[in-house]
């Protein structure tokens, strides 16, 4: 209790300080606050980030912008451009941690480095679009700079924060502004004008919805109160209109206008109240009666952001197939079947021939059902993509997530946004649970194109059901969701699940703990993070010295052997015992990343060069929202230890 | 043309400020002159190809920030560095007493030892000439470092700066081979796998 007060005391302090740091310079920008030298490496260390982040060839234009912009911003000389150049190209790397530091050690930043995710968050939305890859930059930076990623949560609810508080206040100036011009227009253009005139005199299409227009009331309050000073400078208002989508009313607004395609039922259920800079979308696999009736039901734990969303799609036809896989498990088939049919597919002999017979003889419960969904979904998937590639859901990071045939639903939004130009920029992160699609990797490339943080692939070897739905179609012997998927790309992730998914109707039941498996943050993970004091408390403690000097840090982050994939995490540092389930996803997807959260630490103090090589390479030094979880949330998972044993055996095969 | 190239190699340009070290990178790679060159912010970086004794090797030159208050931002730069490049201003004397400054700064942060260091004396077309020229070469020779004497005004010495160092740096094979970057490994890769086959058939002859 104590200790809980001690940490909220210390959020507290955090805040006001942010608050205070505002107050004394109003308008100013960290581009005039730092000295050159500190904008330099503040530039520089972006500029790596970019080169790591997104090394391809069609993200180079993404990259030169975000740079020229940035030095831009901080009013840097055009002089060094050529060096952000060499940075943003991948050369000069090796200086990343060396930035990090000397920008740590700046005078302006040495309590409050959060200074710069601020100034990055900012930046990023000051052309009112959030592009999803800027988000996994900020989130990269952040990550460099020790700052705990709940950081920039904060900072960008504060931002939404300061817009509800604010309402009144502003609707206030409207008002203001709406009695000068009283006697020129008519009463009902009133608060129109006021509002554009607020956001400097753009005037924009607000007439689409209920959001925008307080949304955009709020846009001179952000301003100062949060210190987005640069958001104000000239059209607040079409910034956040842009973010939030026009239309106001956002994805929940979206109305199918008609049939498309073959597909009959398609909309969006928001999961929760709230309003975010990136949300979440969620995508339900089948329904059954009771329990799981409703496509909500599996996510009532889910808080990735806390703007979330629910896909409704062809329910008729996912509660056919809900009902029809239940009938299967609790009719058809006994438990001890089920059991053997475990290890068989675990063993990995699975021919057509070996099912069975008292399975085949039921199959077309399942088969008809199962060939329906499998249609649809593709489509509705389909669907998805042009509604995101529209822009429904407002200029901001998207971040999808599925189980069974609805990471399907997701497989297809993939495919087609990366057939589509300006796909880029859009999804944050993706989570495939138990997904029936093909597992090949040269399929799944293509998706790098699309996703900016994670490709996560969540996979339970013993998933015999979709063994066995899959067994006709002969060509598709890799499914996604009974093997890792082996792309040579930092965004893949893979997780082997087996320990937690018994059976493909788990990816349902088990939800809960298999979001927090993935990284996913949960409500429990949520009141984990505020209730939990020892990591703030001590990460607050711990900030100080980073600071000043890294031997003290270095002593915390290799003082535990075995947690290594986990040292990076520094600053959120958990207690040991609950820090194997991470190792997971580095274990399995790319045993040489594994090595490289560790090899990163020595490198820092010891072997600097080693930084060279493996930074481009590696997932997890881009901690994006769900990446950066791994080190807090995992503590509730039961099954840590078990999964650890499940990666360590995955590994073997 | 990129084909032939043999190695990337990673050149760096360190000294006090205002010793010419701009120009010199100005005069090497795009064959100009400024005499009023706006001091480097942080660093500048330029890339160029150049072939020594038949060997093409693209240099990375990142040329450091002299001022006091960039100085900072020096270590980030030695990682991983082959070649350096030392200036100092034969009308200064102070330029090349702080020599050892720098001296020990490239031992500090750089991550190899054999890395391949180069001293220019530069301004020699400067008539109040403040340092020897015997003293330069004294300096260099204590230090094991290659030197010479240049002016990136007159375009003295400069081509040949840049030539004698990469020279250097590819007779130093264990220094660029090693990298995994280019080339270099890849030909002995090649090489290796040559041997290995040669050595097979031998085998089975026995």
């Amino acid at each position: 209790m104590a200790e809980e007060q001690k940490w909220s005391r210390w959020a507290w302090r955090r805040l006001r300080m942010a608050e205070e740091t505002d107050a004394k310079e109003p308008c100013e920008l960290v581009g005039k606050q730092l000295g050159e030298p500190g904008r330099f490496a503040y530039a520089a260390l972006c500029g790596i980030s970019l080169a790591c982040l997104f090394p391809e060839k069609e993200q180079s234009s993404f990259r030169m912008e975000f740079i020229e912009g940035l030095v831009k911003w901080l009013e840097l000389s055009d002089a060094v451009l050529p060096a952000m150049t060499a940075f943003t190209s991948g050369l000069g790397g090796e200086g990343a941690e060396t930035f990090a530091q000397i920008l740590l050690k700046d005078p302006v930043l040495s309590n409050n480095p959060v200074i710069i995710t601020q100034d990055l968050v900012s930046f990023s939305l000051k052309d009112g679009y959030y592009d999803a890859r800027a988000r996994v930059l900020i989130c990269h930076v952040t990550w460099l700079l020790r700052i705990p990623l709940e950081e920039l949560e904060v900072l960008e609810e504060s931002l939404l924060e300061s817009l509800k508080e604010q309402k009144e206040e502003a609707s206030e100036t409207a008002e203001a502004s709406r009695r000068k011009k009283e006697r020129k227009r008519k009463l009902r253009r009133y608060l129109m004008i006021g509002l554009a005139t607020i956001g400097g005199g753009t005037v924009i299409g607000l007439t689409g919805g209920l959001a925008a227009p307080l949304v955009a009331a709020g846009a001179a309050t952000i301003i100062g109160s949060a210190g987005a000073a640069a958001l104000g400078s000239t059209a607040g208002i079409a910034i956040l209109a842009s973010l939030f989508g026009a239309a106001g009313a956002g994805l929940t607004g979206y109305k199918m206008k008609k049939r498309v395609g073959a597909i009959e039922e398609f909309e969006f259920l928001s999961l929760t109240e709230g309003k975010q800079l990136h949300i979440t979308i969620a995508i339900t696999g089948w329904l059954c009666t009771g329990k799981y009736g409703s496509f909500t039901a599996p996510w009532s734990s889910m808080l990735q952001s806390s703007e979330q969303y629910c896909l409704a799609w062809e329910s008729k036809y996912l509660m056919e197939l809900g009902n029809a896989l239940d009938s299967l498990l609790n009719g058809f088939v006994n438990m001890m079947a089920q059991e053997a049919l475990k290890f068989t597919v675990l063993s990995g002999i699975v021919t057509a021939l070996t099912w069975p017979t008292s399975l085949l003889t039921v199959a077309n419960v399942i088969d008809n059902p199962w060939g329906v969904c499998l249609n649809r979904s593709a489509e509705v998937g389909k669907h998805l993509a042009q509604i995101l590639l529209s822009r429904q859901q407002g200029k901001r990071p998207v971040t999808l997530i599925g189980f069974s045939l609805g990471a399907r639903v997701i497989y297809f939004c993939l495919k087609e946004m990366a057939q589509e130009k300006d796909c880029e920029g859009i999804i944050e992160d993706v989570v495939l649970l138990g997904a029936p699609v093909e597992g090949e990797a040269k399929y799944w490339k293509a998706f790098t194109k699309v996703v900016s943080g994670r490709i996560i692939n969540g996979y339970c070897r013993g998933d015999w059901l979709l063994s066995f739905v899959y067994r006709t179609s002969s060509a598709q012997l890799k499914v996604a969701g009974l093997q890792p998927v082996i792309l040579d790309d930092r965004r893949m992730v893979n997780m082997d699940l087996s320990s937690v998914v018994n059976g493909h109707l788990d990816y349902m039941k088990q939800m809960d703990t298999i979001l927090k498996a993935v990284g996913i943050k949960t409500k429990e993970c949520r009141l984990e993070e505020k209730g939990n004091p020892s990591p703030f408390s001590s990460q607050g403690e711990r900030r100080q010295p980073t600071a000043d000097g890294e031997s003290q840090e270095e002593e915390s982050t290799l003082g535990d052997d075995d947690s290594i994939s986990h040292d990076h995490w520094s600053w959120q540092p958990v207690p040991s015992e609950g820090l194997h389930s991470s190792d997971r996803n580095s274990d399995l997807a790319h045993p040489e990343d594994s090595e490289f959260p560790g090899s990163l630490d020595a490198s820092r103090d010891e072997n600097p060069a080693g930084l060279e090589k493996p930074l481009p390479t590696n997932p997890l030094p881009c901690p994006d929202s769900a990446a950066h979880v791994l080190g807090g949330t995992f503590l509730p998972c039961p099954d840590t230890n078990d999964l650890k044993n499940q990666a360590a055996h995955q590994g073997l095969d | 043309m990129d084909e032939d190239i043999l190695t990337t190699l990673k050149i760096l340009i360190i000294g006090e400020s205002g010793v010419g070290k701009s120009s010199l990178l100005l005069r090497f790679t795009d064959d100009t002159f400024d005499p009023e060159l706006a001091a480097t912010i942080g660093v500048d970086f330029k890339v160029k190809t150049i072939s020594v004794d038949g060997n093409k090797a693209k240099l990375a030159i990142w040329d450091t920030a002299g001022q006091e208050r960039f100085r900072t931002l020096t270590p980030s730069y030695y990682r991983g560095a082959q070649g350096v490049i030392l200036v100092y201003d034969v009308t200064r004397r102070d330029t090349f007493v702080k020599l050892d400054n720098w001296l020990n700064e490239l031992e500090t942060y750089c991550t190899r030892n054999d890395i391949v260091k180069m001293l220019v004396g530069n301004k020699i077309d400067k008539e109040n000439r403040a340092v020897d020229r015997n003293e330069g070469l004294k300096f260099a020779r204590k230090h094991s470092m290659l030197f010479i004497e240049a002016s990136a005004k007159t375009c003295d010495g400069v081509q040949c700066a840049f030539e004698e160092l990469v020279e250097k740096i590819i007779q130093t094979p264990g220094l660029w081979e090693s990298e995994s970057q280019n080339r270099g490994v890849k030909l002995s890769n090649q090489e290796e796998g040559y041997g290995g086959r040669a050595c097979g058939g031998y085998c089975s002859m026995l």
